[in-house]
């Protein structure tokens, strides 16, 4: 299997480039057949991969340590299910499962599209197996295919980093990738429209939905990583403006950005080649993403240095893509003329203009605070770090005005909004994002920035609950509806704007988790069994934490854990018991540090988040010496932690709403499904 | 040996799978189909679905009467000259059916809709201070209590 496997990513090479010719020659000469071919080259290629995916797999499974991929990432002792997901564990093999990805969805892009939008069609094939070619590749010629074999059969392989054990871990990854690897398909059609010289809106309204679907799994992607940093890193925090964590923000940032401006195009027929420029951007930072984290560069630049193959690969494709869409963005720019103007400044427009303006300028920041390092290092050999307080100094301030912006963005009339339309809009918002400031300073809340996020979130909120109560009101009464129908009707008839709104919502509730990080209590105790420490949390609420001792279990190799020290604590909130924390300390096979578990207690307003910092004396403990139970325990209680969880379940939720199907369509659809055998046969 | 077969078969099924319009000559579409939005039909669609929001910012009391009038007649105009561009193409295109059911339903519905609407708006009944809508047949305004005047129709 894992022979065919191998067999089949190099013979991907020729049909993904066949496809690729053929499409391109296709569309420039307008021949169907070569069209055709191209075509169904696109699902070659995703069967292509998926047996060599399953290869891969099968020799997972298998425990074939000949290959260089699974002695690195897998040993005997690991679970099934970690090795079925070892496809995606290290760098090889998720540029496979990348690749994997891509041809799935350009698959049912092709298939989709089998009987309509055929203009289009030739070229997105074309551009679909052109990225797919690269990938192929990258895989191929750039040292990292996942099926190089050792010169010697190991008797047991490495097995994998113990962090990565982890279920957020394991769909973090692959959420990621859905998210990147989607968005080539707007890529696609927007090149498509830029050669078939087809420039109107339709290219976006065609590839609309795709772009949602890419930037939803972007955003659950990015809230995956972030809930696996905060309970497997233990060090209390879910974003630490890491290379990797960066490296999945920028094109999230550029793809918003994109999701609002084409709706100026839609409406106004303007920022025609603002709107190619950020598809291209996006595109180029989802490619840009796995160079950072997938070709090696993070780790160190020196390592990097030994394989700059990978690096010139990617370089060149990403160069050659910018200059060719250059080019053709230049050579259309004629027929790329807005269509409008922007009427004044107080306008929707400029409202959406300038959230670009925040969103791309954040993108650029996060950028060159990620690469400078990097940069920094490869020319004078010097390790320095940015950190995140360059980070959050340039970002919290650009977040706050989005934030803001969200509020007043959609209430702001298009066109041209006069002094009483923003009186009557925004008075009684503006009076409750005030009162919640004034509130939360007298009940003692007085840190500036979190003080400004949430009275911000309180307008912003106050903004969005009005419009659905306006909305739902005026509906009622036009259609003589009750008021939950009404408020229904006003949801499902016009799924883009008032899913939109949810996911506003989402990312308001998300800001104010955020803004929770400023209360943060982060204390650190010796303690013997039966001492109790006591910490106050910043919502007003006592936790008693009894110590009841440690307890260790020395493991025999099974799933690679070889002892495991376990701290029970005793946890009353307010006097009253409310169970038992279990921070951990454990140690593997197959890692050199013993690793971190810590013990969660989450509720809607604050998690207490206990770390086993050290154990006095190890090998006493590990010998089973009764008196070696002295720790260091570390307790952490962060505020509104949960808000951030919640904010992505609205985000997905609203998401999911402006993705539904309309039911009118669905309805029309099907009934053109039904007629359409009739005047066939009539 | 099965390696060797299901090497052979995998290349041969793809390169069958692949060549096989080229050979025998299979075409893909290339045209446009009928049923497709075209560009006067989408611009029509996009005139009218702002018509209807702003039609429903007055309504929910988010425009005033002057913004309200001017953003109107702006859309009207871009509404009907949309609509003057379809027809034209449409003409353009004779012979071919009646644009996208879907989009034509829509399209209809859409304008029932603002009627709908602008009905309501006539007849007096939302009041030219608040923009609230009230129940026929109210002399003053629910929510803030100006009196209604029958408003002319604008």
């Amino acid at each position: 299997m894992t022979v065919l496997g191998e067999f089949a990513l190099w013979i991907s090479l020729p049909v993904a480039l066949w496809g690729m010719f053929l499409g391109f020659a296709g569309g420039r000469t307008q021949r169907g057949d070569l069209v055709l071919s191209a075509e169904r080259s696109v699902y070659a290629v995703f069967l292509l991969h998926l047996v060599a995916s399953i290869g891969v797999i099968a020799a997972f499974v298998g425990d074939r340590f000949e290959y260089w991929y699974v002695a690195s990432y897998s040993n005997r002792e690991m679970e099934i299910f970690y090795k079925i997901t070892g496809l995606w564990a290290g760098q090889r093999g998720s540029l496979l499962f990348w690749a994997l990805l891509l041809g799935l969805f350009s698959s049912v892009a092709v298939f989709q599209n089998r009987n309509k939008n055929r203009e289009f069609m030739p070229y997105v094939a074309a551009v679909l197996q052109t990225v797919l070619a690269f990938f192929v590749v990258v895989l191929l010629f750039a040292q990292v295919n996942p099926f190089e074999r050792l010169d010697f059969i190991p008797a047991n392989g490495q097995g994998l980093n113990p962090q990565l054990q982890n279920y957020w871990m394991t769909i973090h990854p692959p959420t990621l990738y859905l998210g990147f690897t989607a968005f080539t398909v707007p890529f696609a059609f927007a090149v498509a429209a830029l050669l078939n010289g087809r420039l109107d809106a339709r290219w976006i309204v065609l590839t609309r939905k795709w772009i949602l679907t890419s930037w939803l799994f972007l955003s659950i992607g990015i809230v995956f990583g972030m809930r696996w940093a905060y309970e497997e890193l233990g060090w209390g925090g879910y974003w630490f403006w890491d290379p990797v964590e960066n490296a999945s923000l920028l094109p999230w940032l550029t793809a918003t950005a994109f999701l609002h401006s084409i709706q100026i195009q839609e409406k106004r027929g303007m920022l025609k080649v603002w709107n190619m420029s950020l598809v291209l951007a996006t595109f180029l930072l989802t490619i840009f993403a796995t160079f950072l984290t997938r070709a090696g560069l993070i780790e160190s630049v020196h390592t990097f240095a030994q394989n700059l193959t990978i690096a010139y690969i990617f370089l060149g494709f990403m160069g050659t893509m910018l200059a060719l869409c250059t080019v053709l963005i230049l050579y259309r720019l004629p027929q790329l003329q807005s269509e409008n103007k922007i009427e004044s400044f107080v306008s929707r427009e400029s409202a959406f203009l300038f959230n670009n303006l925040m969103l791309v300028g954040a993108a650029f920041a996060v950028m060159w605070g990620t690469l400078f390092p990097l940069i920094t290092e490869g020319v004078t050999g010097q390790q320095i770090s940015v950190g995140p307080p360059f980070f959050n100094r340039v970002n919290i301030p650009i977040g706050l005005v989005l934030l803001a912006l969200v509020g007043i963005g959609p209430v702001i009339a298009w066109r041209r909004a006069t002094k009483k339309n923003l009186q009557r809009n925004f008075s009684t918002p503006f009076i409750v994002g005030l009162g919640t400031a004034v509130v939360l300073w007298f009940s003692g809340a007085r840190h500036g920035l979190a003080l400004t996020t949430w009275s911000i979130s309180a307008f912003v909120l106050t903004i969005i609950a009005i419009e659905f109560w306006k909305g739902t009101r005026a509906r009622a009464r036009i259609e003589g509806e009750g008021l939950l129908k009404a408020f229904f009707h006003l949801v499902t008839r016009n799924r883009r704007r008032w899913g939109g709104y949810i996911v506003h919502v989402g990312i308001v509730i998300m800001f104010m988790g955020f803004a929770g990080a400023a209360y943060n209590v982060d204390t650190k105790h010796h303690v013997m069994p039966g001492d109790v420490v006591e910490v106050e949390s910043p919502m007003g609420h006592t936790y008693e934490l009894t110590y009841e001792g440690l307890s260790v279990s020395i493991g025999r190799g099974q799933r690679n854990l070889m002892w495991q020290m376990i701290a029970s604590v005793s946890v009353q909130v307010d006097g009253r018991p409310t169970g038992i924390l279990t921070p951990e300390k454990r140690s593997y096979v197959t890692a050199q540090q013993p690793m971190t578990e810590v013990g969660i207690r989450s509720t809607p307003i604050e998690d207490l988040y206990l770390i086993l910092a050290a154990v006095d004396d190890t090998n006493a403990a590990l010998s089973a010496d009764a008196s070696a139970q002295g720790i260091d325990l570390q307790v952490l209680v962060k505020p509104l932690v949960s808000f951030i969880w919640l904010g992505c379940l609205m985000l997905t939720l609203g998401t999911v709403i402006a993705l539904w199907p309309s039911a009118d369509r669905r309805r029309l659809e099907s009934e053109a499904v039904d007629a359409a055998p009739a005047t066939a046969g009539a | 040996m099965t390696m060797v077969l299901g090497v052979a078969l995998v290349s041969a099924a793809v390169v069958l799978f692949i060549v096989q319009p080229v050979v025998k000559g299979l075409h893909a579409s290339l045209e446009r189909e009928d049923d497709e939005l075209t560009d006067t039909e989408a611009r029509k669609r996009v005139a009218l679905l702002a018509l209807r929001d702003v039609e429903y910012d007055f309504l929910a009391g988010k425009l005033d009467d002057e913004d309200y009038r001017s953003l109107k007649s702006e859309l009207t105009a871009e509404a009907l000259a949309a609509l003057e561009a379809d027809e034209a193409a449409r003409a353009g295109r004779a012979g071919t059916a009646e644009g996208g059911t879907a989009v034509a339903a829509e399209i209809d519905d859409l304008e029932a809709e603002i009627a709908r609407i602008r009905s309501h708006i006539r007849s007096g009944l939302v009041c030219a201070s608040c923009g609230y809508a009230n129940e026929e047949g109210s002399r003053f305004c629910s929510s803030c209590g100006t009196a209604l005047g029958g408003r002319a129709a604008s």
